[in-house]
């Protein structure tokens, strides 16, 4: 019981939610993937940007990918999709328990964004600006889309 | 859009997003936008790192951004300047961006909403503020480790801490809105229907 609360504590994201971030991370959304189509889930008190994509991953027919930013730039940006599959890229504190995951910077593997401690990976993404981040999570999305694979969320490199 | 550089192909996908970046802005646009929203004070040298910039440049720009009130300075432990967002200016910013959007109508509605939320959150509670419902939680977990009283979730915290700072946007802009009114009602000396 008692470890199941500091786990709670511990692994969740500093700080309020930042609307003025949410926004931003929209705007790049909307330019870089024309056929999303980010929404606040409450315009005045949004807690998530909604991002509904035209097409999921690996025959999946639909998908959204939820992002979350707080005013200490810890964040998450969730992928789930028609067919169940979750994974997600985070930034935030564990407490040392992800242990493969030197920094802040992780990757909750698909198929459902597993939270096992050893099975949770060091995250590719290390740039920390929202605008950096989230066009890398695009441009990760994208390749994995175009290989018709889950490896490529979370490989650095992407050789020719 | 440049072919060359939004290529799925590349080495590095921190270097590669980097690069995009850089060939499509400017280092003051890199700048404005890593400070935007940086609300704990940081160096103009971390500053410059994240914007791809040198920190000579970074400088620059910073107190160029210090002067027009986009950020705020103050000094570092080593005698250096440290720069964070300016709160003034990123109130005034949301503020501009809820009226653009919400009727004053709605945006009296959900401040409505917003405050009851917090109360509710207070009378649950018993607490005044999220932080210290934090420090509450941390006593009694000390005291009573074995305690099977269920634990508020950190997930409430952070909901009350962005509803709190949601509603003073909100708030922020009813007060612009309403002050725009009478500012611009002294401009025809004959309207008898003033509010309160």
């Amino acid at each position: 019981m008692i470890k199941r609360v500091q786990t709670d504590e511990t692994h969740s994201l500093r700080g309020a939610i930042d609307r003025p971030a949410l926004l931003t991370i929209r705007r790049i959304i909307e330019r870089e993937v024309p056929l999303a189509s980010p929404e606040l889930d409450d315009y005045l008190n949004p807690t998530v940007l909604e991002v509904t994509l035209d097409d999921g991953l690996c025959g999946a027919e639909t998908a959204r990918l939820d992002v979350q930013w707080t005013i200490h730039a810890d964040y998450k940006f969730h992928y789930t999709d028609s067919e169940e599959v979750n994974f997600r890229w985070g930034k935030h504190p564990h407490d040392g328990d992800y242990i493969h995951v030197p920094g802040l910077e992780h990757y909750h593997p698909p198929p459902n964004a597993s939270s096992t401690p050893d099975e949770v990976e060091e995250s590719c993404i290390k740039q920390s600006p929202e605008a950096l981040v989230t066009r890398a999570v695009l441009k990760l999305w994208r390749v994995a889309y175009h290989a018709d694979a889950y490896a490529p969320l979370n490989a650095a490199s992407n050789p020719p | 859009m440049n072919d060359q550089l939004h290529t799925d192909e590349f080495k590095d996908i921190n270097e590669a997003v980097g690069e995009e970046w850089e060939s499509e802005t400017t280092p003051y646009e890199r700048i404005r936008r890593v400070i935007a929203h940086r609300y704990m004070p940081v160096s103009a040298d971390a500053v410059a790192e994240d914007a791809r910039t040198s920190p000579k440049t970074a400088r620059k720009h910073l107190n160029t951004l210090a002067e027009e009130g986009f950020v705020v300075t103050a000094a570092g432990e080593h005698g250096g300047i440290v720069y964070r967002r300016s709160p003034e200016s990123l109130v005034v910013e949301q503020a501009a961006d809820i009226l653009e959007h919400v009727s004053t109508d709605e945006l009296v509605t959900r401040i409505g909403e917003m405050r009851d939320q917090l109360n509710s959150y207070q009378q649950e509670y018993g607490v005044d503020s999220p932080e210290e419902l934090t420090i509450e939680q941390t006593n009694q977990t000390l005291a009573e480790p074995d305690s099977d009283q269920s634990v508020i979730d950190a997930e409430t915290i952070r909901e009350w801490q962005t509803t709190r700072r949601n509603l003073a946007f909100a708030n922020a802009a009813l007060s612009i809105a309403n002050a725009e009114r009478f500012v611009d009602g002294d401009l025809s000396s004959t309207d008898e229907n003033v509010p309160a």
